[in-house]
């Protein structure tokens, strides 16, 4: 939806105001307490014109996707599981409901405990707190599942393959895919924190280092940084493979 | 060796009342023999049970008692091929138009080689040729109705049922699609079983016509259409036929409400 | 409904006997067993621990934080939320901020807040405040936009203590989405400032994670762990749940 012009100018006018305060409340501090813009933008090139910051990145974005794939794909068959046959269902809920309690925190430092300064640690982090959300939202998929078409496959012999690949599944899309986006945020925020203290290299480790070196300035250059990122890859990545999936939703215009 | 395609004997089912207390025969000992080839109707008011009789056959829903019989059209053991097509299309909606054909062809098990033939086949019978690579949302009513119906005959069954499929189109729609379903049956020609609550229709489109009554749920009548196809829809034969069958009806209807 | 009690409950003993054969194949020093632990757990409440405080007193702080950063959270996110909702020139000029609050990761939040404020309570419940309050606004501006227009007009309509009748039209209306944001926030109120206190904060259950967290003390970190996860469920399922039952009395029960 675009907004028309008038609509854009109050925002236009905050943001510059915001802008301006913060210049202007920046020189009261050290460029290391409180940056200017400038001074922030500067440390951001720092940072990127030098290429260990990349394999930095790509570290804390490896241990993302591999947290991210994994607590899809455990969230996923669990919450189908528990859909299909619904005692299952039963047991299992209170289970997913004490694993939603944990702070990040906590299975931050076990892993820690457990594995060590590791990708392990991260990753185990992230799948552990993402995966119960993912099959919440597939347990509920299957509970909203449309009964006639499966009465359908059924009239037409269909077996119990073809009836998930090509019936039972596809309903559960839409499901599987607004947990995917969730679970997205959710994961690199659980790998900053475990990377603070858990990991060798990755980017929460950076803010971690930084926090302790008290450059709020650095903190704020990793961190903007990176949220940029993975904002840009939500919106770029995340929303137009979400598009393509569901083209077939498109009801014709009468 | 029988020539009929359905035999049902001493059939019947029951559900159990709202109070869940005690239970209502839906159907009670009905009898059905419906020869191969032809094009059988079932009407009644709403709520006698064709549907569920439908159910039964197609395998959805279990009988209490009695016999269901559904004879393979090559005289074997083997299980009957059923097509079915529902008031709504039920189409999946995330597959294209042959998708979802190619969908009931390897649910039946018919080989990968044959699909691509079938699905043109099928699909020029129902006037949609050009539509293949189609989602079904971007159809008309009309059109997935024809997907379903192209879906089932693709598999070629040894029975079609057809569960009201025109009732939920609107009427222009509805009356263009029986004119077309006359014609598709120049073309192929399984056995069917067509319900439906419109005796005009049934009497259109059916060379047997089975009339269910309520309580009991029981075939009270069974008529013969001698009209040669294709029918025009405006012939007072037709007419006639309808006006007895709708006499008859009423005659049961207010014995079987005394 | 019977089964169901039976499933839960044999789902709760299956994982305590599932935990008890881990902790006795991999050693307490992996995985303490689910007695060491219940031990550990009373023996916090009785002995003084470090710096001679027992569990009580920072069960008593972290609640206390709670409580507070919750409050002010409820408070600034409704008021937030209503402003925005009610006046389209405010949405449109600081709403755009709200997607970026939301992707703010909460670690930078307390090590920001931390670093400004100073290693002090200020900072670390800022950091919280600052982190839930967006949540909370989102949920009461998508209630408000969602409120029927109609009963608005209705109340216009009779005039006669038009404010009174508005706010009692206008409330009710939006108790599903207080409550959803109450619900919500609860649970991320706790797990935030459960982070603050492990970086930013002294004393409390999060202090305890780092503290023990660093001696390499296995057994106290799953104490302090499972003390944490109880209380919550305690609070969430026992607490909230009844208070959503009191306010939602007047609703017709939904027949499922």
């Amino acid at each position: 939806m675009k907004l028309s012009r008038p609509a854009l100018l109050p925002g236009l006018v905050s943001l510059v105001g915001l802008l301006l305060l913060w210049q202007v409340v920046s020189l009261f501090f050290l460029a290391s307490f409180l940056p200017s813009p400038a001074e922030l933008l500067s440390r951001v090139a720092a940072i990127f014109s030098n290429p260990p910051a990349y394999l930095i990145v790509g570290k804390t974005l490896e241990r993302i996707l591999a947290g991210l794939v994994l607590s899809m794909l455990i969230g996923a068959v669990i919450g189908l599981v528990m859909g299909l046959r619904p005692a299952v269902g039963s047991f299992f809920d209170s289970w997913i409901m004490v694993l939603l309690t944990f702070p990040a925190i906590s299975w931050a430092f076990l892993s820690v405990l457990w594995f060590g300064i590791s990708d392990l640690a991260p990753i185990f982090t992230i799948v552990l707190i993402v995966f119960p959300y993912v099959t919440m939202n597939v347990w509920e998929g299957t509970k909203a599942m449309d009964k006639e078409l499966t009465d359908m496959a059924m009239v037409f012999r269909a077996n119990q393959f073809l009836l998930l690949r090509k019936v039972l599944i596809p309903q559960l899309m839409p499901y599987i895919f607004s947990s995917l986006r969730i679970s997205f945020a959710l994961s690199w925020k659980i790998a900053l924190v475990s990377e603070a203290f858990g990991a060798g290299r990755g980017v929460g480790k950076e803010l971690m280092y930084w926090f302790q070196g008290i450059r709020a300035d650095m903190m704020l250059a990793w961190g903007v940084s990176f949220m940029v990122l993975m904002v840009l890859i939500d919106v770029m990545v995340l929303k137009r493979w979400e598009k393509r999936v569901f083209a077939w939703r498109q009801i014709a215009v009468a | 060796m029988s020539s009929n395609a359905v035999e049902i004997e001493s059939l019947s089912k029951m559900f159990p009342t709202p109070s869940g207390l005690s239970r209502f025969a839906v159907l009670e000992s009905l009898n059905l023999q419906i020869e191969r080839g032809t094009f059988a109707s079932i009407v009644g008011p709403s709520g006698c049970g064709k549907s569920t009789l439908l159910n039964i056959i197609a395998g959805i829903e279990a009988h209490d008692s009695g016999r269901v019989c559904i004879v393979a059209q090559n005289g074997t053991n083997s299980a009957a091929r059923i097509g079915y097509v529902f008031q709504s299309p039920r189409l999946l909606n995330w597959l294209t138009v042959e998708d979802n054909i190619r969908f009931a062809l390897e649910a039946q098990n018919i080989g990968k080689l044959r699909w691509n033939e079938r699905v043109k086949k099928y699909l020029d019978m129902v006037g949609l040729a050009g539509q293949e690579r189609n989602y079904p949302l971007k159809l008309s009513g009309g059109m997935q109705q024809r997907v379903a119906i192209a879906r089932a005959l693709a598999i070629e069954p040894d029975i079609l049922l057809m569960d009201e499929p025109f009732s939920h189109l609107d009427e222009i729609t509805a009356r263009k699609m029986r004119v077309d379903l006359m014609h598709i049956l120049e073309h192929a020609h399984p056995t069917i079983l067509f319900v439906t609550h419109s005796l005009r229709e049934a009497v259109f489109l059916s060379e047997e016509v089975y009339m269910m009554s309520v309580k009991p749920a029981r075939i009270f009548k069974h008529l013969r259409v001698d009209i040669p196809r294709p029918r025009e829809p405006e012939d007072p034969r037709l007419f006639d036929l309808e006006k007895d069958l709708v006499k008859e009806f009423f005659a049961v209807l207010e014995r079987d409400y005394r | 409904m019977k089964n169901h009690a039976v499933l839960r409950i044999s789902s709760i003993v299956s994982f305590l006997v599932l935990w008890w054969l881990g902790s006795l194949l991999s050693g307490s020093e992996i995985l303490p067993g689910p007695v060491a632990i219940g031990h550990t757990i009373i023996e916090n409440f009785v002995t003084p621990g470090p710096e001679d405080k027992t569990a009580v007193f920072h069960i008593a702080i972290t609640l206390a934080r709670i409580l507070v950063t919750f409050s002010i959270a409820m408070v600034a996110g409704i008021a937030l939320g209503l402003v925005m909702g009610l006046r389209r020139r405010v949405e449109l000029a600081v709403g755009y901020l709200i997607p970026v609050a939301l992707t703010i990761p909460t670690l930078l939040a307390v090590f920001l807040c931390v670093l400004w404020f100073g290693y002090s309570e200020a900072g670390g419940l800022f950091a919280v405040v600052m982190t839930v309050t967006p949540f909370v606004t989102v949920n009461m501006l998508a209630g408000t936009k969602a409120m029927d227009k109609e009963l608005v007009d209705m109340a216009h309509a009779f005039k006669a203590n038009r404010r009174l009748l508005i706010r009692k039209v206008l409330i009710w209306q939006l108790m599903p989405y207080i409550f959803a944001a109450f619900r919500y926030a609860f649970g991320m109120t706790w797990k935030i400032v459960a982070l603050a206190e492990t970086f930013g904060l002294k004393y409390g259950i999060g202090y305890m994670f780092t503290f023990w967290f660093e001696q390499f003390n296995m057994v106290q970190v799953m104490a302090w762990i499972v003390l944490f996860v109880a209380l919550m469920l305690i609070l969430e399922h026992g607490v909230i749940a009844r208070l959503e039952d009191k306010v939602f009395a007047w609703r017709p029960v939904h027949a499922l």
